[in-house]
């Protein structure tokens, strides 16, 4: 007998614009102890399912159909009756760490309601248990982060304690939304690890909410492909990924960038003088400690004596988890924020300390596209004339007229329909919405446009179209791209060289299919390794290279020299690794062996 | 913490420093004096008394006085306007009167506004919020000018039940309808903003994971939502305390209660610079107070906030 079986199961909300069917009608079953993956992209109604099943809609919504959970019917039960299930039967954990847990309530306090509310367990006995799942989800220092409140722990030990908290009760059903998408790729990798465990330990049937094939094909049994509130296909995970029937999964898998594709965009020929040369570049801000009676500041290296180049029609791409200073360095290289040191130099003309107006005629050769499309466009102007504005500046000379027919190639350029002028970014989707930002960032046609996560708040298939567009350009403008982003496949699969950046160094930096196929630095292995790859053979078969400890805070003295213990131990804290050329054109930072280096755990 | 608190307690002296060397000169910038009356006085009659208070020095020497005076004998100098009084007095006769009507408006204020916030947040969109929604704004849209008369016109002159003014050391029919003008208007704001800032904590992740974990609503409303609603609330009542405090001219006026709101007004108008001053020093010095305890209390609602 099926553990959880819903059957004919719609959610409706009630807008101001109508009713919308979120849900249409959708059966599935979940056994005992199996892992389901419910994939599907954002507004396709699987989060709601499982919402609308733990009565966890917002007002709006509503719910018809049938919900089973050990052939008891569920759905819109009274709050009461469901509170004896959330929590003890079914555990939930959600997408976003940071914001999941209560701000102020301490991580012990948190865990402990769960048990005296499901159990009436209180007490040292509470405590106990507390303790031996924050262990079991391998929380370092266990006993100390009871008495923690969220904000003192990382996204990835956030996301923990939220799987810890809903396994306190031996959950049949673990139901977990989107659980690493806001998370590093190494942090991704171990979370996952994690559930895997608990599922063959515990026995704990898990259904996977994801967008992410990749996450899939590494996870779940089963998979059920969602697509506007209705199944599109479902099967084992290798069937679907081996022989997809549908059109919607076909396109779905196709637009997964691989790591291990081998198609990376070739290196090209070294030139003399490059467009863009960044010369041990630091960004530093002082952050104020307490100490004393007025405090102190201390500098946090944010970005610390970066140096590269670029050369005309390359494109770069940069990687490293979150706080590793890759915003910062674009934003350093774009004069947005003034370098604390170092210089940068376009097509040999230093521009660092340029006054303003200087500074502009070089900005209209530098372009950049920001991560959020919607928060980065003025919400009061209409796109069009968002995408005219750099028009209005560089090329005042221009009629009304002209400005109107650039502006209308451009959009048609970028994908944008003609009758879209006069609409304002929240009427758009986020895919139009960062077609309108490269729009206005190609109007005056570049040399060089830094795309600071631009694709990674959107969903795949929209992410693979912008990044077709963007090699589109390259191609027809020449111009040269500095491509941030934390996602490994989809840097390998636009860019010439990568850079991986570590705590504001460079720990290595090669020809993109060498650093993917044939890493040297272990923080680089332990990336690349860390990458889920959407294919479950290939993904179930690969081991993973896992370094000691979390992702360190940049305010940590010690955690630049993370990869060379030995300078620590000798006390040189102060040391700087040296970036030497090991095979040509490919440079790595000087680190102990991986031996030493896995010593220390 | 400590270090906090002694630092800010350091800088507030400087502020208070600049308030009055501030006040001081646009008090005497500002047109006429203290003796300017519609009959002049004869010039040899207003120069002895400008004499007597020391009004004929130089300013910057009145000033050095004046700070003198304050520092080391702790005396905010004599009332220009009523003989035989100085601003100690008035003041201490004043304040204790503003002090209680003003604090228990602000506890009627607070309590009642959040409790209706809170009811309409939880009974979002039914009857209870609808007229948690139509009181609050009908108490916003009536200050305490348009209260005094209301209030007296109904409790005294129809009804008959509470007397129409006076303070008599306090006694509670002469503090109700003092209290309940004055509170009136905040307990609208208090009210609006508690509704909107529960609504939108009820909205949160966090809140969504209360609900998951199985916990009963109340435990949800009680223990993880009230914190983070309050901490709005908090960055408005901390002004609010101060005015409220320190009384109001209208309610002092309509109910004759003799608080310091009057006395201040009264001491404007007639350009009594030792009284004007005495209670603008009063209220800096509260408002520094104030705004130091309301940035403490955050960091009691919000762990994240360590000073």
């Amino acid at each position: 007998m099926s553990l959880f079986s819903v059957k004919n199961l719609s959610v409706q909300f009630n807008t101001a614009d109508g009713v919308v069917e979120a849900v249409k009608g959708i059966s599935f079953d979940i056994n005992p102890g199996e892992c389901l993956g419910i994939v599907g992209e954002s507004g396709s109604g699987k989060s709601q399912t499982f919402m609308a099943a733990m009565g966890l809609l917002p007002p709006a919504g509503q719910a018809t159909g049938s919900a089973m959970l050990n052939g008891q019917e569920i759905l819109n039960l009274p709050v009461n009756k469901l509170n004896q299930i959330r929590g003890d039967d079914v555990g939930m954990i959600f997408q976003d760490p940071l914001t999941a847990l209560t701000p102020h309530l301490r991580i012990g306090q948190q865990m402990r309601e769960v048990l005296q509310v499901h159990e009436g367990l209180q007490g040292s006995a509470a405590r106990a248990r507390c303790l031996e799942w924050l262990d079991r989800v391998r929380i370092p220092e266990a006993k100390r982060r009871l008495d923690q409140y969220p904000h003192e722990l990382s996204g990835g030990m956030r996301q923990r304690v939220m799987i810890a908290m809903s396994m306190l009760c031996n959950p049949k059903l673990l139901i977990a939304d989107e659980p690493t998408t806001a998370l590093d790729v190494t942090v991704q990798a171990d979370i996952l690890d994690l559930m895997v465990r608990l599922q063959k330990d515990e026995g704990t049937a898990i259904a996977l909410i994801t967008h992410d094939m990749g996450v899939v094909a590494r996870m779940c049994d089963r998979v059920q492909v969602m697509r506007l509130g209705q199944f599109v296909e479902a099967g084992e995970t290798r069937e679907i990924f081996r022989a997809p029937k549908h059109d919607y999964t076909k396109t779905l898998l196709a637009a997964m960038p691989r790591i291990d594709a081998g198609d990376a965009p070739k290196a090209l020929e070294k030139v003399d003088e490059p467009l863009l040369k960044v010369d041990d570049v630091k960004v530093h801000f002082p952050i104020h400690v307490s100490g004393g009676l007025f405090g102190h500041k201390v500098p946090l290296k944010a970005v610390d004596g970066v140096s590269f180049d670029i050369r005309k029609g390359e494109t770069l791409g940069v990687v490293g988890e979150s706080g590793c200073g890759k915003s910062t360095l674009a934003r350093a290289v774009l004069q947005l924020i003034e370098p604390s040191a170092g210089n940068v130099s376009w097509l040999g003309h230093p521009i660092v300390g340029l006054r303003r107006a200087e500074l502009n005629k070089y900005r209209k050769d530098l372009q950049i596209v920001f991560q959020d499309p919607l928060a980065s466009l003025d919400p009061r102007m209409t796109i069009s004339a968002s995408i005219a504005e750099p028009l209005k500046t560089y090329r005042p000379d221009l009629t009304e007229r002209e400005r109107k027919k650039l502006v209308a190639e451009m959009m048609e350029r970028v994908g944008l329909k003609a009758n879209m002028i006069n609409r304002y970014p929240h009427e758009l989707s986020g895919g139009q919405n960062q077609r309108v930002g490269i729009a206005r960032a190609m109007i005056n046609k570049p040399k060089l446009i830094i795309c600071d996560e631009a694709v990674s708040a959107l969903d795949v298939s929209i992410q693979a179209q912008i990044v077709e567009l963007l090699r589109e350009l390259q191609q027809e403008f020449g111009l040269s791209m500095i491509f941030i982003s934390h996602d490994l496949s989809v840097v390998r699969a636009v860019s010439n060289r990568i850079m991986v950046l570590y705590l504001g160094r460079i720990v290595e930096l090669g020809d993109g299919e060498v650093i993917c196929s044939d890493p040297i630095h272990p923080y680089t292995k332990s990336l690349i390794s860390a990458v889920p790859i959407p294919d479950p053979d290939v993904e179930r078969s690969r081991t993973r290279l896992k370094l000691p400890g979390e992702l360190p805070s940049p305010m940590d003295p010690k955690a630049a020299l993370r990869f060379l213990p030995s300078r620590l131990a000798a006390g040189e804290n102060d040391y700087v690794p040296l970036l030497s050329e090991v095979k040509p054109n490919h440079f790595v930072a000087e680190h102990d062996p991986l031996e030493a280096i896995m010593a220390k755990a | 913490m400590l270090a906090y608190i002694v630092r800010r307690l350091l800088i507030a002296v400087p502020t208070i420093l600049l308030l009055i060397v501030a006040s001081f000169f646009l008090m005497h910038f500002a047109p006429g004096g203290p003796f300017t009356s519609e009959r002049p006085l004869p010039p040899a009659v207003l120069a002895n008394i400008e004499a007597r208070y020391g009004l004929d020095q130089p300013l910057w020497k009145q000033l050095w006085d004046y700070l003198y005076n304050i520092v080391v004998h702790f005396d905010f100098g004599p009332s220009f306007k009523f003989k035989d009084r100085d601003v100690n007095d008035i003041i201490a006769q004043g304040f204790p009167i503003s002090l209680t009507y003003g604090s228990l408006s602000f506890l009627v204020a607070t309590t009642v506004g959040v409790a209706l916030g809170i009811a309409a947040a939880i009974k979002h969109n039914s009857w209870i919020d609808y007229l948690a929604v139509g009181l609050g704004i009908a108490a916003q849209a009536l200050p305490n000018f348009i209260m005094g008369p209301i209030l007296i016109l109904t409790f005294t002159l129809w009804l008959g039940w509470l007397p129409g003014g006076g303070w008599n050391g306090g006694q509670w029919p002469y503090l109700i309808m003092p209290v309940i003008a004055l509170a009136t208007s905040y307990m609208g704001s208090i009210a609006r903003i508690t509704r909107s800032s529960m609504l939108e904590v009820l909205n949160s992740n966090f809140i969504r994971t209360a609900r998951a974990k199985g916990l009963p609503t109340r435990t949800v409303i009680w223990r993880h939502a009230l914190k983070p609603t309050l901490l709005p609330v908090v960055s408005y009542l901390g002004p609010v305390f101060v005015y409220v405090l320190t009384g109001s001219v209208f309610v002092d006026i309509y109910f004759s209660t003799g608080g310091l709101g009057q006395a201040y007004v009264g001491s404007a108008l007639s350009r009594d610079y030792a009284v004007l001053l005495g209670v603008t020093i009063l209220y800096g010095v509260l408002t520094v107070l104030v705004n130091l305890l309301t940035d403490l209390a955050y960091a009691w609602f919000d762990p994240k906030i360590r000073y």
